[in-house]
């Protein structure tokens, strides 16, 4: 399986210490919310995250060079909160496309890591189905609550961004390793039910587990996972051009690069510092930035590190073997 | 010094300056809970952990991750203990 074509499409953004809901902080919130790594955030409080998927998925589809009349499948990596209940963002997706050959699902129940089930469902389709080309897997990410500060792990920006999946391409998945813990289920959620939307809050319900336990479990999952990826397909850690991961905090990137013993790509830290936390979106941003950027090179390796307090966690490796780079920011 | 000649004084001493420095400096009591107090941050955890396995040569696994073994320096200290007799030879006859 290969990626074709990446494409993420990121608001205009607004300063951190701009967002209204600061003043609404208590002193140890807002000391820790400042202290993340984040200056700015992609904003678009007009868009729903289906209209952010299809911004990003035009774009993606336009630079792999194919129409979506050619498209076999459209995943949608569910938002963590429909608009509308009861009705189908997957197709709705598809219509706006016109991806009118294709049959369209929403997959997900990872939260952050949720672009992982997309690409692992995308990998067997390609294999099962001989007459299956191209899938388009897109996601539009937006924070369920008003409040983006999620208390005490990230600020939440807006984004889209759509992959081109395809049986040959520039980036070349070689393998994807996914672990879940179901006893974090339910350790952040919104309790929304019967409660005015201003008034709904994304909470920790155990913040001793999740800053102790999930940490170290997080720590340890991560490492053995990069371990038995590298085993299974040969290859050594200094193989390997880049580590890139998700964007929830500079202190999350330092655990990270401490469990593996690694340096984490620079561009992690930038999109973190430039954008907030782009839920499923962050990775594949991260990897897009470190081919722009010249840390993953034409022949080189990349682990693509993917978690979720929901938790689970994902190790995926990838080739980037192109001649072109099809990869684009809007 | 060999991680097995450390005595049970010893880790729960050593256990108490790995805390202090992760907290600090904060001079912490056998019993109290810094966890609950929210002492530590998600670094913080981890860094314990692993010079906690450093020093003792022990491997914390994901298993292990109840946080009735790590509230308290005393319970640490316990742990450790368990841990280490666990993966000790069995010296007993026959």
């Amino acid at each position: 399986m290969s990626l074709a074509a990446v494409s993420t499409y990121l608001p205009d953004r607004v300063l951190l210490t701009d967002l209204p809901e600061l003043a609404d902080l208590d002193d140890a919130e807002r000391a820790l919310c400042l202290a993340l790594g984040i200056e700015r955030v992609t904003v678009d409080d007009e868009l729903s995250t289906v209209d952010l998927a299809v911004r990003a998925a035009r774009r993606t589809l336009a630079v792999a060079g194919v129409d979506p009349q050619a498209l076999d499948g459209v995943l949608l990596v569910e938002a963590r909160a429909p608009g509308t209940l009861a009705s189908s963002e997957a197709t709705g997706l598809q219509a706006a496309l016109g991806a009118n050959a294709a049959w369209a699902f929403s997959i997900g129940g990872l939260g952050c890591a949720s672009i992982v089930p997309a690409l692992l469902t995308a990998r067997g389709l390609l294999a099962a189905d001989p007459e299956i080309s191209h899938i388009l897997v897109a996601h539009g990410s937006r924070p369920v609550a008003s409040r983006r500060y999620r208390h005490p792990v990230t600020v939440n920006g807006d984004s889209g961004q759509a992959v081109v999946v395809s049986r040959e391409g520039p980036l070349r998945v070689r393998d994807i390793l996914l672990e879940t813990n179901g006893a974090y289920w339910d350790l952040f959620q919104v309790d929304y039910r019967g409660n005015p939307p201003q008034d709904w809050r994304e909470v920790c319900a155990d913040l001793p587990r999740y800053a102790f336990s999930l940490a170290v479990e997080s720590r340890k999952r991560i490492a053995a996972l990069n371990r038995r990826l590298l085993e299974r397909n040969g290859v050594d850690q200094d193989d390997i051009s880049c580590y890139v991961g998700q964007n929830l905090s500079t202190a999350a990137l330092q655990v990270v690069g401490e469990s593996l013993g690694v340096k984490i790509a620079d561009g992690c830290r930038d999109n973190l510092r430039e954008n907030g936390h782009l839920g499923p979106n962050d990775a594949l941003l991260n990897l897009s930035t470190a081919i722009d950027s010249g840390d993953l090179p034409e022949g080189g390796r990349a682990v693509v590190l993917n978690m979720s307090p929901a938790a689970a966690w994902s190790a995926m490796l990838v080739e980037h073997r192109a001649p072109d780079n099809r990869t684009v920011c809007l | 010094m060999d991680i097995r000649q450390v005595s049970g004084d010893d880790i729960t001493r050593q256990i108490l300056e790995f805390l202090s420095a992760a907290t600090g400096g904060t001079a912490l009591a056998e019993d109290q809970d810094y966890i609950a107090e929210g002492l530590v941050n998600s670094i913080q955890a981890v860094e314990l952990v692993t010079r906690v396995e450093q020093r003792f040569g022990i491997e914390v696994e994901v298993s292990d991750l109840d946080l009735d073994n790590f509230r308290t320096a005393g319970r640490i200290a316990d742990f450790v203990r368990r841990k280490r007799a666990a993966a000790a030879p069995d010296t007993r006859d026959g």
